[in-house]
């Protein structure tokens, strides 16, 4: 971050920064935000629905608990109802052991008032995880001292190759902007053979827990918009701002939905960071 | 500045515009012509005795008998019909000495050299510009400023470096996307609308630290035009306007130099001749050195680093005769940034230009212009397990051939050919042998363009005349390439359906358009005229981009099968008006400019790396119009401009903003500028410049959501309807100069000051989470979240920054 900030000072030369208080604008009426989460492991299926709020609004955003909300199979009668735990303000299948099947294309379908949402995915196979290790690194470039783990696994798709690594490090999910780590086969995907190094350096006992995913495209690119629209500093290098674009489409009612639908295999693997390892 | 300073090479007549010293020529050649060709004639060269560069366009006659006049051509040579001797030649040009010579019937046998001196004016009759004092009343041009190099260098600049684009942003009609940047948008046009050509060849990345600077030394330029649409038909390729740079020509009798040693560069000019009185040359070299202090630091790390931009230009003349002249332009600018020996970024201009200007006749001129020019860059990822080296390259060659004849003191036409051919090469990321990333190569990108035009000026009467001129230009997008196809030929990502090869020089796509130009005066009277200009223009090449600066990464794109070029229709009227014996100017120009076919990039597009750039860019239409005032000094003590642009600028592209009309960030529809320099005497002088804009039109949220456990600024759906705040600024600079004993060394000393006041500016608004109420807070590195709201933090840059150079000549 050192090398990031030197670098940034130099092309800014004498740059400054200050908070201030600008005169935004506000929606006439708030958004729902739908995100709704299927995978082949029931912890992680369920549907987050609230409503936006004004910018400088610091209290929670409000929950959409009387939604209905259910997942089917297109083509068939197959429903997966869901039902509102207030405990999580999250929907959960009514049936925890629902569980998307490779192979299958899914229907997320929301029902809030006198509006209908729909969203489509397939559920992909899942790539081979095949091990962690770690490693103690001297600071580097963009890098600073630290433990690092590397990812090993192979990739055997032609296609559909889009992928999302979230990482908990001793039960906190990263979830900083710097902290997503998306990749596709762009570049190939000999480096996820050879090693993928996570980008974060850890400490010794740190438990970290890893989690795969291989993701839909739209549900991929919605990612990599908003990791773009976090890194938007609303400065001369950056495209005009632009909220992600959701693959969630509006069946009837008003116009606006936000959020993404992400149908996926999860891959989980936990380590503890140990010096003997190394 | 001295007055004899003010009458620099830099800022000789020599350095009108081409068109008018050609019809200038061409004018008093054609009355001399009914002299008969065999007449005895005495020749001769007129040349400035301060700087020894040749004066084009002096006058030459007999004392009593004007209409006997010739005027000095392209080597300030000149052809006189003799007379009864002894007889008294007169030579006179404007802002020299009238000299005066006693010639004897044996001086025909040999060549006359007359060394005209600069006139010693008073300071209040400083003239600092290098055109006629009439010029704007009687000239065809609309739209069109040249700045001469001398005012540019006493314009109060950031950290003391004089640059050619700033400057340019100064001018009405011609708006900044930012603090700090010399990217230029020109009466509603994109920054990659700009020609920006150097010696008639095209420079692709004209800027220096990522935008910061222009690639452009000041020392070696002669003068600077900008043609803000309404541009000859001789030129053409772009759609918003064409910037024409030319380097000095070194002068032909000793070696000169000039330099300046700043806060962040320093630069060196040499000139002088080369083989003999008939060639002669000069170079000039610039180079930072903010990596020479980095070097300075304690912390190892920072040692390693290297920051640094520097250019070299140099231009090399050979008379070969009487008619002919050969010049040789060569330019070459770089940057690099490395950090560490693990990252590199380096990017390269490489431009050069051959001209042979000939003199077939006294009414027949022809020129004759090649060119080759390159940009590229490199991206090195020194790391052992994904390490890479990716460099792209772009280049344009070309060929154009230009007929001037004369035909009659009324009508004057010129005609010609203009090749260009465009290779983009692929996108070549290869990774290091141990490396994990995969290699990735895309298909060239070529197109030839060929062009035709023909140009004519016609006075129909004393106060009435025309320019009108065509330009056809024929384009193929040629092989080696690769087409994609897509269903119902809409690109779509992922959504090909098939592709076709096609093997170098094989023709790929097609396109074909006439770009009239025309434009009329009308002289109410000496100091009052009306202007009315139409110009179309096609343009083949853009950059897919939707930030409004440009990176040097940046992807060009080709017209192509999916990519229409763009097509720009520009109507304008002008009133122009002089006052008091043409001390002051005074402008109105309004236009009206329609463009077709410009792009815009999907939302979340990934352009670097792809083979289908298509299946990113969506594309529509933009137009724009305004008015523009300005008023201007141009002798006196007190010089400078004052100006006043109201302006919009629209784009409307499906896909973007609910398919509904928006601004683009550079709509900025209130613009005033003022700059002022004065002469306190010859050893001191002072700058002053002040800058008020609208803000740039901007997007802001309109409330914020949850997802992913991110608190996420939520945009309307309808593009920059918000503002900056107002933009203003006022720099001032001071100029002390050594008094002038007759030595040869003279130098000077420059302290300016940027942004004096220390206003504001935003450079940009970020709408982020503020942690524990500091905004520097980092939670990767600085502990634990105790508080989190949502906030705005503004960046603005250069608050009073103080700056000093030292610029010396020899």
């Amino acid at each position: 971050m050192r090398y990031t900030l030197f670098v940034l000072v130099l092309f800014l030369f004498s740059s400054c920064q200050e908070e201030v208080v600008l005169p935004l604008g506000s929606k006439e009426e708030l958004i729902p935000t739908i995100e709704a989460f299927w995978t082949d492991q029931g912890t992680y299926n369920e549907v987050r629905i609230s409503l936006s709020k004004d910018y400088y609004d610091s209290l929670q955003t409000e929950i959409i608990r009387d939604a209905e909300v259910m997942i089917t199979i297109p083509g068939t009668d197959k429903v997966i109802p869901f039902q509102f735990l207030p405990g999580l303000n999250t929907y959960r299948p009514i049936n925890p052991l629902e569980r998307a099947v490779v192979g299958q294309r899914y229907q997320l379908n929301v029902k809030w008032g006198e509006n209908i949402y729909q969203s489509e995915g397939v559920m992909l196979e899942a790539p081979i995880l095949d091990s962690l290790t770690w490693q103690f690194e001297e600071e580097r470039i963009f890098r600073e001292e630290g433990y690092y783990i590397k990812v090993y696994g192979k990739v055997p798709f032609e296609e559909d190759n889009n992928y999302r690594i979230r990482v908990i490090e001793n039960d906190t999910l990263k979830n900083q902007r710097d902290d997503y780590l998306l990749f596709d086969d762009t570049f190939g995907l000999q480096f996820f053979e050879q090693g993928l190094e996570l980008g974060y350096a850890f400490e010794e006992n740190d438990r970290v827990r890893l989690e795969l995913f291989r993701l839909n495209r739209d549900a991929y690119d919605y990612l990599n918009e908003l990791v773009n629209l976090l890194f938007n500093d609303g400065g001369l290098f950056s495209p005009p701002p632009q909220n992600p674009t959701t693959n969630i489409r509006v069946v009837q009612g008003k116009p606006e939905v936000l959020g993404y639908f992400m149908v996926s295999p999860v891959l989980v693997r936990t380590v503890v960071i140990q010096a003997k390892y190394d | 500045m001295s007055v004899r300073q003010g009458y620099s090479p830099i800022q000789m007549p020599l350095l009108s515009v081409f068109r008018v010293i050609t019809f200038w020529i061409s004018f008093t050649f054609c009355l001399g012509f009914s002299f008969g060709q065999n007449a005895p004639k005495i020749r001769g060269e007129v040349f400035d005795a301060v700087s020894s560069q040749p004066l084009i366009g002096a006058n030459v006659y007999w004392e009593g008998n004007t209409a006997s006049g010739v005027v000095t051509g392209l080597d300030g040579d000149f052809e006189i019909i003799s007379v009864t001797f002894p007889a008294k030649l007169v030579i006179s040009y404007i802002g020299y000495e009238r000299s005066v010579r006693v010639i004897q019937a044996k001086d025909g046998e040999k060549g006359l050299r007359f060394f005209l001196k600069p006139e010693e004016m008073s300071l209040e009759e400083i003239i600092i510009q290098e055109r006629r004092p009439d010029e704007q009343i009687k000239n065809l041009e609309m739209g069109k400023a040249s700045v001469p190099i001398e005012t540019i260098k006493n314009i109060p600049a950031l950290f003391g470096e004089v640059d050619l684009f700033r400057s340019l942003q100064l001018l009405p009609g011609v708006q900044t996307a930012g603090e700090g940047t010399t990217g230029l948008f020109v009466r509603g046009g994109s920054a990659d609308q700009n020609l920006v050509q150097l010696d008639g060849a095209p420079v692709y990345n004209a800027s220096h630290f990522f935008g910061i600077f222009s690639v452009f030394n000041p020392d070696a330029l002669s003068k600077v035009d900008l043609y803000k649409g309404n541009m000859p038909a001789s030129f053409g390729g772009r759609a918003s306007s064409l910037i024409d740079v030319s380097l000095q020509e070194g002068n032909r009798n000793q070696i000169h130099g000039q330099g300046g040693i700043g806060t962040i560069s320093s630069r060196l000019t040499l000139d002088g001749p080369l083989f003999g009185k008939n060639s002669s040359f000069i170079v000039s070299g610039r180079r930072t050195y903010a990596d020479l202090f980095l070097k300075l630091s304690r912390d190892e790390n920072l040692r390693n680093n290297k920051l640094n931009f520097y250019d070299l230009s140099g231009r090399f003349s050979f008379f070969l005769g009487e008619r002919d002249k050969l010049s040789f332009s060569i330019y070459e600018g770089s940057d690099f940034l490395g950090l560490d020996d693990q990252f590199g970024l380096g990017w390269n201009n490489w431009v050069n230009s051959v001209n042979w200007n000939r003199v077939n006749s006294e009414t027949s001129f022809f020129d004759l212009q090649a060119y080759y020019s390159r940009y590229q860059y490199i991206v090195d990822i020194n790391d052992p397990e994904n390490g890479f080296e990716w460099t792209n390259r772009l280049s344009e060659s070309g060929i154009k051939a230009n007929w001037i004849r004369v035909l009659s003191d009324k009508s004057t036409i010129n005609w010609g050919i203009h090749s260009q051919f465009y290779q983009f090469s692929p996108v070549d990321l290869a990774p290091d042998p141990e490396s994990g990333i995969g290699e990735i190569v895309t298909n060239p990108k070529n197109g030839l363009l060929n062009n035709l035009f023909f140009g004519l000026n016609q006075n129909f009467s004393p106060r009435l005349s025309m320019e009108a001129g065509l330009r056809w230009g024929l384009y193929t997008q040629v092989g080696e390439g690769v087409e994609y196809s897509y269903p119902d030929d809409r690109p779509e990502r992922d959504g090909e359906i098939g592709t076709e090869s096609f093997d170098a020089w094989e023709p790929m796509q097609f396109y074909q358009g006439l770009e009239p130009r025309l434009a009329f005066r009308y002289l109410i009277d000496e100091q009052f005229s009306v202007k009315a200009a139409y110009n179309r223009n096609f343009q083949y090449v853009q950059i897919a981009t939707n930030s409004s600066a440009g990176l040097p990464i940046d992807r060009w794109m080709l017209a192509d099968r999916y990519t229409r070029p763009i097509q720009s229709d520009q109507i304008s009227l002008g009133l122009f008006r002089n006052f008091d014996n043409n001390r002051w100017e005074l402008s109105v120009e309004g236009y009206y400019k329609d463009l077709r076919n410009v792009i815009d990039l999907r939302n979340g597009a990934q352009v670097l790396f792809t083979d289908q750039v298509e299946t990113e860019v969506l594309s529509g239409d933009g137009w724009a119009y305004g008015v523009e005032t300005l008023l201007r000094k141009n002798t006196g003590k007190t010089t400078g401009w004052l100006s006043y642009t109201w302006s919009r600028t629209w784009r409307q592209i499906e896909g973007v903003s609910l398919n509904q009309k928006y601004n683009p960030r550079f709509d900025r529809p209130h613009d005033v500028t003022l700059v002022l320099n004065h002469e306190f005497n010859p050893r001191w002088s002072a700058g002053l410049t002040f800058v008020y804009t609208s803000g740039l039109a901007v997007t802001f949220p309109v409330g914020s959501y949850v997802v992913d456990n991110q608190n996420v600024p939520l945009y309307p759906e309808l593009r920059n309807l918000d503002r900056f705040p107002d933009y203003h600024r006022m720099d001032a600079s001071i100029t002390w100069r050594n008094a002038d004993k007759g030595r040869k060394w003279k130098g000077s000393w420059n302290f300016s000051v940027y942004n004096l006041y220390g206003r504001k500016n935003p450079f940009a608004y970020e709408f982020r989470d503020i942690y524990n109420n500091d905004i520097n807070f980092n939670p990767s590195e600085d502990g634990d979240i105790i508080s989190s709201r949502p906030g705005v933090v503004m960046t603005y840059l250069f608050t009073v920054l103080p700056s000093i150079t030292y610029n010396f000549q020899f």
